[in-house]
């Protein structure tokens, strides 16, 4: 069983001290850990940094190290939380009037989607997964993770092509894998209680009300930031705001992660031009990313691992296969060279945070299969750990988007 | 390598070049796309020319050669419509301003190019500060001598258009108090200021230049940085103090501007340039950088000093006749209204400031003067 507490693979005596220590040393012991880690990696080899967080999380959640110290929905809201802030940032980064202008980078946006999609469903269909967890499958692989994109990109400092199509891209993927998987929550739970107001309810009133509170929260923000007195004050406002979003959205079983992508959304709208918030949070944000990409760590385990890292790696080249052909064919109309299609393409990578968030947030309202699927997609999780960043990375670097003096 | 000699090119023939600042749509931050935007603007064939400049944040166009005021307002426009549609299908943003307010040098990427690599090695954080923007004007001279008497003649209305054009009041997040903070980074360089005198080309080609360059100081009149200088090759004299203004009527105004005063001098009507006039000169400029057109000016000659508003506006009265003929006076009206009624884009930018409190509203007033004017 992924998800569950896998039991501590260390011996007796040892795991007998370890359950006297654990529950008030174990986390930030591993934040500590994974933020050491972090920093050699990327001083040493130029791995980013995400990548380290995530290791750690696998490795010593998996000793059971993360066990006993705060109950799940805790951390998941932190995580939440987390999360939620780089949606807000990144909602932020995006300008719709973009699309306008360019139409085809929302063609992109949507041609990559569907064919993921599509090209998911397929080699998982190759591999005998049951029709239900093809769907759920199919449906996160969708999506690119904003947490790994957001970090990647502030660590690189880059700007260019690649990284304003990475971001935007990256928006449409998380909100198109939204409505996919409530459409198949929908269909899910039409299909086990016959319920069609369920079922509709489930998807449109979600995504629907979400989208709307955190618009909701993009007009109000920018007003009460008006009391701030300098760009600190400004992270605080919002990153706040953003914690009380995480705990509206929750409450009224709505997704915060949609509504933390609207509200940052709106906030840019409607912005009377309120000076910025610190990139990422500042260090706020730095603890959070730790936090976020340990704890994702943390909650894949080793058991059934093995067997689906092979499903795992064809789910992960169908799923890249179909970014890079999406974006190098539309390279050139979209106003960009192929080199930059095919880079962005291979950078859209990540995927674990968002994925596994989203799967926790139906399991939590209720989605029984969310919990079934999760060993069908714990090896492409893995997988993706440490190559997603990865990926991000080298293609910013090969497309020269990279600031040159970083890391120096 | 001696100086080439100087080029044959029609007097009183005029080309612009501006240095445009991209960027981004989110915070109006400077963003290292050149290289992206030229790749974009390759495929079509340019209304003139477009070329990489120092750092990726940084573009440099050029109109073709004018004679007159209309023809070189088109061409600066057409070249604008296509910079903003390209630049809308990239997701970046262009604006017109001598200094970006808020960025920060040491973020600044520089342009993958040997000539600019090597500035970057010799001059160090200086190369990155130079992440200014400015106006150059070319006016064509009959000869050698007719433009070095031009350049120096000149010196006296250097204040006029540093005043005209100031549009770099904030710098690094800061107001500066200098109407243009630009021309403090360019003073910073060795080889910045006037160029020495003589009027004669001769003098100049295989005395200074040939002296200069023996020193293993210079190698072309590109390691030159003074505010004005001959450029042989071309055949024109280079008027560099501008700042880029932030639309291309202004632009194109004080281009025009510029040559109606030329026409002037060339009919030798005032007293011929001599060393003494730059006794004054850098008390003249700093005032024209600090004040804008509220500086004092002092006259070399007469030793009377008045505001550079007032000698602007007598200019103008002086060389009425001279754009009429030129056909610029829609040139020279713009240049009223600067200096008369509207003040110059610095004091547009500091209203903007006042308004919001905010430097990225100038960055986006400037995106938006670029295109359509500046709010009235």
């Amino acid at each position: 069983m992924a998800l569950g507490y896998s039991p501590p693979m260390f011996g007796t005596a040892a795991a007998s001290a370890l359950e006297t220590l654990t529950p008030l040393v174990g986390w930030p012991l591993m934040l500590l850990a994974a933020w050491l880690a972090g920093e050699a990696v990327y001083k040493h080899w130029q791995v980013p940094r995400v990548c380290a967080y995530g290791v750690v999380g696998l490795v010593l959640g998996g000793a059971g190290l993360s066990q006993g110290f705060a109950p799940r929905e805790a951390l998941g809201f932190m995580a939440n939380v987390a999360l939620s802030l780089t949606l807000f940032e990144l909602g932020y980064r995006v300008n719709p009037r973009w699309f306008r202008h360019n139409p085809w980078v929302l063609a992109a946006g949507i041609a990559q989607s569907l064919l993921t999609f599509g090209a998911v469903f397929w080699v998982a269909g190759q591999f005998g997964v049951k029709l239900d967890h093809r769907l759920v499958l199919a449906a996160l692989c969708v999506a690119t993770s904003p947490a790994a994109v957001m970090r990647v990109t502030h660590e690189l400092h880059s700007a260019g092509q690649v990284t304003e199509r990475l971001f935007h891209l990256c928006a449409l993927n998380c909100l198109i894998a939204v409505l996919l998987l409530k459409l198949v929550v929908g269909y899910w739970h039409l299909e086990t209680s016959g319920d069609l107001g369920k079922a509709a309810f489930n998807s449109i009133y979600v995504i629907g009300l979400s989208l709307v509170v955190g618009g909701v929260f993009g007009i109000v923000a920018p007003i009460l930031n008006k009391l701030a007195t300098s760009s600190q004050a400004t992270t605080v406002t919002f990153a706040i705001t953003v914690l009380l979003l995480s705990g509206v959205a929750q409450a009224l079983s709505l997704s915060p992660l949609l509504a933390a992508l609207a509200f940052g959304a709106v906030a840019r709208e409607r912005r009377i031009l309120l000076s910025h918030a610190q990139r990422n949070f500042g260090a706020l944000g730095d603890v959070l990313a730790v936090f976020l990409f340990v704890f994702v760590g943390s909650l894949l385990s080793w058991s059934g691992l093995l067997p689906n890292l092979l499903l795992g790696a064809a789910v992960l080249i169908a799923r890249s296969a179909s970014h890079t052909v999406v974006n190098l064919g539309l390279a050139r109309i979209s106003g960009t060279t192929f080199r930059k299609g095919a880079l962005t393409g291979l950078a859209l990578m990540p995927m674990s945070a968002f994925a596994l968030l989203l799967l926790e947030e139906s399991r939590s309202y209720g989605f029984d299969l969310a919990r079934e699927s999760l060993p069908v997609i714990v090896g492409l999780l893995v997988l993706l750990e440490v190559l997603g960043p990865l990926a991000t990375q080298r293609s910013l670097m090969l497309a020269h988007e990279a600031h040159p003096e970083e890391g120096r | 390598m001696p100086l080439q000699p100087f080029g044959k090119s029609l007097a009183l023939t005029l080309g612009v070049e501006l240095e445009l600042q991209l960027v981004n749509t989110v915070d109006y931050n400077l963003t290292s796309s050149s290289n992206d935007l030229l790749e974009l603007l390759s495929r079509k064939p340019f209304p003139g020319t477009v070329t990489p400049e120092m750092t990726q944040s940084m573009i440099e166009i050029a109109t073709g050669i004018h004679a007159e005021h209309a023809p070189l307002l088109a061409q600066l426009r057409e070249m604008r419509k296509t910079l903003i549609t390209a630049c809308d299908r990239l997701n970046i943003d262009l604006a017109g301003g001598g200094t970006h307010p808020f960025q920060r040098w040491s973020e600044q990427r520089v342009f993958n190019k040997p000539r600019y690599q090597e500035i970057s090695q010799l001059y160090g954080y200086l190369a990155k500060q130079f992440t200014v923007f400015g106006q150059h004007v070319h006016i064509g001279c009959a000869s050698g001598d007719d433009a070095l008497f031009l350049l120096h003649s000149l010196s006296r209305y250097v204040p006029h258009f540093i005043a005209l054009s100031a549009s770099s009041p904030f710098f690094q997040g800061v107001d500066t108090m200098f109407d243009s903070a630009r021309l403090n980074s360019v003073f910073a360089f060795p080889l910045s200021g006037r160029a020495p005198f003589t009027l004669s080309w001769d003098d100049f080609a295989h005395g200074y230049f040939t002296k200069m360059e023996a020193t293993g100081v210079v190698k072309s009149m590109k390691d030159f940085y003074w505010d004005i200088r001959p450029k042989p090759e071309y055949g024109t004299i280079e008027l560099r103090v501008c700042d880029t203004p932030l639309t291309v009527e202004r632009a194109a105004a004080l281009a025009c501007y510029l040559q109606a005063i030329c026409r002037r001098l060339l009919e030798r009507v005032e007293h011929a340039p001599e060393e003494d006039d730059y006794l004054v000169y850098t008390f003249n400029r700093f005032q024209a950088c600090r004040f804008g057109l509220d500086g004092t000016m002092v006259d070399p000659r007469t030793r009377e000093s008045r505001t550079i508003r007032e000698d602007i506006l007598a200019t103008l009265r002086a060389v009425e006749a001279h754009g009429a003929v030129l056909q610029c006076l829609p040139a020279l009206e713009e240049i009223e209204r600067c200096a008369a009624r509207d003040g110059n884009h610095a004091s547009h930018l500091r209203r903007i400031f006042d308004e919001t409190r905010n430097v990225q509203s100038m960055v986006q007033e400037s995106t938006r003067a670029l295109r359509v004017g500046p709010r009235r």
